[in-house]
């Protein structure tokens, strides 16, 4: 069953069409990778579906009912749930309270100890149990991307969009946030839609990935059908360009 | 303690402590206030006045200004608003309906100009709260040379004694409104949206909608507590009315105080009555100089304010006591 559906959205800033015509669904439970360049529109689309920016084009539906014009908090309340590419902490806070907070509002809208039991929980699941009384401002960057996640999450999504969870980590934490998102996934029935540069990362997380081009979808299908298809190939590395096993670690860097 | 972090544990309202116990020792403490007319003079009596303003003022300006981070430089709007309903209806109407009305007024005037007004954040916002005072106090000079009259004078108001018990109820509403809203969604909402005000609506939280709440409730009580003290003076003028260092007097005092708690603005009330006293009584001249020095001092050493130091005072003496055992 379709739980977001993406019909003929777009976008623009100005004179520059940031989105076009993008049509596309997400099934619940489903995890779809939104892949593209830089400026390809990825965090346009997330903004557009959270309420932060209204698209000039098209409908965006979620259970049925359309979000045009809703604020980002309605939309939150609604059960879409999102992170920020560039870490959005409650730095004066501790970490358990940023989470308890989420889970004030958005579709959870627990009372204060119904939210900080449900923090803990969250928090324990994802490894931060230790830090939970600790300053959110004094986390390591991966410390604060999970916290992104957390919140997120803990707001009671039934979608949650991650924006670049992963850029900035290494190889280890990357592995920790990819179990961490498959985890949360399996055990609260999330519907994920994730936008990443780690492509490795994304390829082994996606159920399905959607790639977008200069604001336009150019494919989408399971991760080794986008691979070999040629348009986005001739996208990624231009005429004749193909995606080779060094290319592909290379694009990973 | 299994965690030794750097927070203050208590800004946040532990969720078993239930709103009647927070406030329990503030209603004793009023209540015991209330024999102060009884036991000192007419000049002890005058200060018990000045102070509970002060807390009313204070308590309900960081409804706003300390839970959502707005700083408000424009307290004095309010305070203002409800001396001139004063001043205007003195003597056709009775004083408890004047003062309620001041209520409504402070509060339809944060409701109207809210909107616009908390769009602007930051600097912005203080410099706009802080011109918005000062644009209506020209507004009522303007209408009342415009009406001819030179001065309002305000015949026959009650006893000392009467406006304190009136005062004594503004602080303890104050109590009540700021510890209330605190623990709320209210308050929560306005803490997240302090952090971080783009996180807090993507979280949730009706921003917009939350800072107007926040900025009404905090209007009302402002507005009762002038049209009390318009009657302290036998004449009402909008330059003592909306005068600028009421305002600046109310954030230094939560600036001292420091900290989320009622406790903290009670310390900033208390230190800077007390110091104000001391100092018109022995160095009149050094009066402003040496508010300034120590309003610089405390921001500069020690942001947390009187509350923040006690409680590290506190903490570095147990642990010397416990031998270090403590972390």
């Amino acid at each position: 069953m379709s739980l977001l559906s993406l019909r003929g959205v777009g976008k623009k800033f100005g004179g520059l069409q940031a989105l076009a015509d993008v049509s596309f669904e997400v099934n619940a439970g489903e995890i779809v990778g939104i892949m593209g360049a830089n400026g390809a529109g990825k965090t346009t689309l997330f903004a557009c579906i959270a309420g932060h920016e209204r698209p000039s084009a098209g409908d965006i539906v979620f259970e049925g009912a359309s979000l045009l014009g809703l604020r980002p908090d309605q939309v939150c309340s609604r059960g879409i749930g999102r992170t920020f590419q560039i870490v959005k902490p409650f730095g004066g806070m501790s970490v358990l309270e940023n989470v308890a907070l989420a889970a004030r509002f958005g579709a959870a809208r627990l009372g204060q100890g119904a939210a900080e039991a449900s923090a803990l929980e969250l928090l324990a699941d994802l490894g931060m149990a230790a830090q939970a009384h600790d300053h959110a401002g004094t986390l390591t960057l991966a410390g604060k991307k999970r916290l992104e996640l957390a919140r997120a999450v803990a707001t009671g999504a039934k979608l949650v969009m991650l924006d670049e969870v992963m850029a900035g980590l290494n190889p280890t934490e990357v592995a920790q946030m990819l179990d961490a998102v498959r985890k949360l996934h399996r055990t609260r029935g999330l519907t994920v839609l994730v936008i990443e540069h780690v492509m490795r990362a994304l390829m082994e997380l996606s159920d399905r990935i959607v790639v977008l081009h200069h604001g336009r979808l150019i494919a989408q299908g399971s991760p080794l059908e986008v691979g070999a298809d040629r348009g986005v190939q001739t996208a990624y590395f231009g005429e004749g360009g193909e995606m080779s096993a060094e290319e592909e670690t290379e694009a990973d860097a | 303690m299994p965690t030794a972090s750097s927070l203050d544990k208590a800004a946040i309202p532990p969720q078993h402590d239930s709103l009647i116990r927070a406030i329990a020792p503030w209603l004793i403490a009023l209540a015991a206030g209330a024999t102060l007319p009884y036991a000192v003079g007419e000049y002890g009596v005058g200060i018990g006045l000045n102070f509970l303003m002060w807390v009313a003022l204070t308590l309900s300006w960081c409804v706003l200004s300390r839970l959502s981070g707005y700083v408000s430089l424009g307290h004095a709007v309010f305070y203002g608003l409800g001396s001139y309903l004063t001043a205007v209806l003195w003597g056709q109407i009775p004083l408890p309906l004047i003062v309620l009305g001041a209520g409504v007024l402070g509060a339809v005037f944060a409701a109207v100009v809210g909107t616009p007004v908390l769009r602007v954040r930051g600097p912005y916002f203080v410099i706009l709260s802080f011109g918005l005072s000062e644009l209506v106090k020209y507004v009522v000079l303007a209408l009342e040379s415009a009406l001819g009259v030179s001065s309002r004078i305000i015949f026959g108001g009650p006893e000392l004694a009467t406006l304190y018990y009136a005062m004594l109820g503004m602080a303890g509403a104050a109590v009540l409104l700021y510890e209330g809203v605190r623990r709320a969604r209210l308050g929560q909402g306005l803490r997240a949206l302090r952090e971080n005000e783009e996180a807090a609506e993507t979280i949730g939280v009706p921003v917009a909608r939350y800072k107007l709440y926040a900025y009404v409730l905090s209007a009302s009580i402002p507005a009762m507590v002038g049209a009390l003290m318009a009657l302290r003076t036998p004449y009402f003028s909008a330059e003592q009315s909306f005068d600028p260092m009421i305002s600046v007097t109310v954030i230094a005092m939560a600036v001292l105080g420091g900290g989320e708690r009622v406790l903290s603005a009670v310390a900033g009330v208390t230190l800077l009555t007390v110091l104000s006293e001391v100092l018109w009584a022995t160095a009149p001249l050094f009066y402003m100089i040496i508010l300034g020095s120590v309003l610089i001092a405390f921001v500069l050493i020690a942001p947390d304010g009187v509350v923040g130091v006690a409680g590290r005072l506190r903490r570095s003496l147990r642990r010397r006591l416990d031998g270090g055992t403590l972390r």
